[in-house]
């Protein structure tokens, strides 16, 4: 019984062979519209590849500015004394260098 | 690919820019994955279109190709994955009964025998279409296995490197497959 089946599966297979085949000759048309594609899908890449960097290279200048900002604040909070300390400072007009 | 060109010349003048190189290398591809493209087209999809997706792939990927397989392998896996992904856009048919086909189906049905393949165009189109209402019924990766299989003639070993599959899934899901098959083709003939 299966064997049956089988072979008519294989039958219908066998007859419609040919459709499978693949075409040797390239369609009328097609390596232009191929090749114009591929154009287009690298200018977009190129154009992304751009946008990226653009904005790589704006974001490193923000982290840099941020960067700059931060350590120059801390270095002034540095050379600060603390509310106490200062007036203690102005009252005994103590020479801090 | 019966035209033998210089497949790792044509690549450096890709990568430089060439043009010339692109058009020699889709000259080469084209039979290649014209033939498994129409093998592993889902249906009422424009077979163009997809062999010019997989093209798009191959080219946007080359860089990837490190060239310790042969080309045609790289590309074929590609391919493949490529129709598999349109495949499973596609519902899977639960089943198909006899009064799901046309009467030229059922002609062609009752007509085919082992020994007897269409002996016109016409006969292997409309052998196509009920091949094709056959394989709806089964997952895209089904189908595609029993393609290779049933129509290319590949080994086991073969789909493996094609798919990545491995030989016990392979096997495992061809006897799912052939149990599925029978039983369409059962029903069919009982004009369930």
């Amino acid at each position: 019984m299966n064997m049956k089946e089988d072979e008519k599966w294989q039958s219908l297979l066998l007859a419609s062979a040919p459709t499978f085949a693949g075409e040797t000759v390239l369609p009328y048309g097609f390596l232009t519209s191929t090749l114009a594609r591929l154009q287009e899908e690298q200018k977009t890449q190129e154009q992304l590849e751009k946008i990226g960097l653009r904005a790589l290279f704006a974001s490193l200048v923000v982290l840099a500015i941020t960067a700059a900002v931060t350590l120059d604040l801390q270095f002034q909070n540095k050379r600060d004394f603390e509310p106490g300390i200062r007036s203690l400072i102005q009252v005994e007009n103590i020479q801090v260098s | 690919m019966d035209q033998p060109i210089d497949i790792a010349d044509c690549l450096q003048r890709w990568k430089k820019g060439d043009e010339n190189a692109a058009a020699e290398l889709v000259r080469h591809l084209y039979p290649f994955v014209s033939k498994i493209a129409r093998t592993h087209l889902p249906r009422r999809d424009h077979e163009e279109d997809l062999i010019q997706e997989i093209l798009m792939k191959t080219f946007s990927r080359l860089h990837q190709y490190k060239g310790d397989a042969p080309l045609s392998h790289w590309v074929s896996r590609l391919a493949l994955t490529t129709c598999l992904d349109r495949l499973r856009a596609q519902k899977v048919r639960p089943e198909i009964r006899w009064a799901d086909l046309s009467p030229e189906d059922q002609d062609v049905f009752d007509a085919s025998r082992l020994e007897g393949s269409a002996s016109d165009a016409s006969g292997a189109i409309q052998a196509r279409d009920l091949v094709d209402k056959i394989l709806s019924t089964l997952p895209p990766e089904d189908r595609s296995l029993i393609l290779m299989i049933d129509l290319e003639g590949k080994s086991m070993q073969e789909i493996s490197i094609a798919t990545g599959w491995g030989l016990s899934k392979i096997k495992m899901r061809l006897f799912r497959i052939r149990t599925q098959l029978r039983k369409t083709m059962q029903n069919l003939k009982e004009r369930l």
